[in-house]
């Protein structure tokens, strides 16, 4: 589903990704881990373009996003993102949040893009917050809007960025939760986060960067219990 | 100041009975014209400005635009409002062979100057939210422009409104110096009445309090609207 192909991206003269290569199959839960400043955000960041890539290839559904020829916008609308800060609309209700996108880009009319937004709503356990504004929501709810907000797009794969790291303790299992039932729904997702716990219950595949390239890459199971890279072999130490 | 009330019955006499309060009402009424419309017309060209300033610039004409706003606004920021007046009636329009009544010359500059300062609050409005709004945005499918109208802008406006009030009652005030071309607006209308008495303590006494009265429902006004379009922040 995404294929990419010697990926690189510097700023300015600081090289983060060094030669990228990974295939994404359809329905993978692939959960990439590291530590800070490795290169894993931006990694993610480009497979949407929102960081352009410095060179390299991101084959997606057989065409090259990369080439800033291609029309960007049509096939985010496949991709969904999920960010650490939630980043909903903070001018619109939780409804509004959720039905703009499939209004303003006329793939639903207005009726349709409610109905399916209470639909996401239900789904979450949280149709009654449908008219109130984001700001008067918790971490743990912001998150799972804004995770069904990329779900009414009905996209093909959806990014998630470190989608826990700004919430409560006491947070993180509703949005771990809603996380695990679209894995479990089949939905293809790339995760970028620290939750061990998540990586080895959930992932199909499990991936290690450091500094700007993929040291390793395995199933969960291999990955955590026989590491090969040293430099995981460390890592896995401080954070298990 | 012993006969102040002998200068008080003058003035009264002057305000109605010798058509004062006629020309107060349409000096007034220019005044309000010259800084609504001014600020209407700086709305519009100065958020027409911000957009171009806050665009991204990889292209080349986003950059020659970019070049000749700031420009725009250096040269409106850079001279008093006077100059700005002069300039335009007994120069610039002169040399284009053109004329114009003075009072629409005033909406006109008045319009331009506001311009300037109106594109640098929506600019610094439209930097103060938060990047993540646009990446919200663009990351469901929306385009640059998309994003920029219905999630960017409408919080920027909000951030905006208090200095948007300011620069109206600025406006305001500032149009006391359009007699300089000749236009009637409420200082030249009191300035008559005190020439006709050869009194000026009691017209401009209550030319003040005009402006005062003015600005403080202006204030009200924006105070009004910032709370309706914070909504958004509150609670509920």
């Amino acid at each position: 589903m995404i294929d990419v192909i010697n990926l690189n991206k510097s700023f300015g003269s600081l090289s983060v990704l060094k030669d990228i290569n990974i295939k994404i199959e359809k329905g993978e839960v692939v959960v990439v881990i590291g530590p800070s400043g490795s290169g894993k955000s931006t990694f993610l960041r480009c497979l949407n373009c929102m960081e352009d890539p410095t060179s390299g290839q991101i084959i997606f559904n057989g065409v090259d996003i990369a080439n800033p020829k291609v029309n960007i916008n049509i096939h985010r609308q496949k991709m969904g993102m999920v960010f650490q800060h939630f980043n909903l609309f903070n001018n619109k209700t939780v409804l509004q949040n959720i039905m703009l996108a499939p209004v303003k880009l006329k793939i639903m009319n207005k009726q349709e893009a409610k109905e399916n937004a209470m639909k996401l709503l239900e789904r979450i356990g949280l149709q009654d917050k449908a008219d109130v504004y984001p700001s008067s929501l918790s971490g743990g709810q912001k998150q799972r809007v804004a995770i069904v907000r990329s779900l009414a797009m009905n996209p093909d794969v959806i990014l998630f960025d470190e989608p826990t790291s700004a919430l409560d303790p006491e947070m993180v299992g509703e949005v771990l939760e809603v996380m695990k039932e679209l894995a479990d729904g089949g939905m293809t997702m790339v995760v970028v986060t620290h939750e061990m716990g998540f990586a080895r219950e959930v992932a199909s595949r499990v991936i290690f960067m450091d500094e700007g390239r993929i040291v390793e890459e395995n199933n969960p199971k291999d990955f955590f219990n026989n590491p090969q890279n040293p430099r995981l072999k460390d890592f896995l130490s401080k954070v298990l | 100041m012993g006969n102040f009330s002998v200068k008080w019955d003058t003035f009264w006499e002057i305000f109605f009975e010798q058509g004062g309060s006629n020309r107060v009402l349409e000096g007034l009424l220019n005044t309000l014209k010259i800084a609504v419309l001014g600020l209407i017309l700086g709305i519009i060209i100065g958020t027409l400005i911000a957009t171009v300033r806050v665009l991204p610039k990889y292209k080349v004409l986003p950059r020659i635009l970019n070049g000749f706003c700031s420009f725009y606004v250096g040269l409106f920021r850079g001279t008093p409002v006077v100059v700005q007046l002069l300039v335009g009636y007994f120069v610039v329009l002169p040399l284009c062979g053109m004329h114009f009544p003075s009072l629409n010359v005033c909406i006109a500059i008045f319009g331009l100057n506001s311009a300037a300062y109106v594109s640098e609050i929506m600019r610094g409005g439209i930097n103060s939210v938060d990047i993540g709004q646009m990446e919200g945005g663009r990351s469901v499918g929306l385009s640059y422009k998309t994003t920029m109208l219905s999630i960017i802008i409408p919080q920027a406006i909000k951030n905006i409104l208090p200095t948007l009030g300011n620069e109206f009652i600025a406006l305001i005030k500032e149009t006391s110096v359009v007699s300089f071309v000749g236009a009637s607006d409420l200082f030249v209308a009191f300035n008559y009445i005190g020439s006709n008495s050869y009194d000026f303590i009691v017209p401009y006494l209550v030319m003040a309090i005009i402006y005062i009265v003015l600005v403080i429902f202006i204030s009200l006004l924006v105070k009004l609207m910032e709370r309706k379009l914070q909504k958004s922040d509150r609670r509920n």
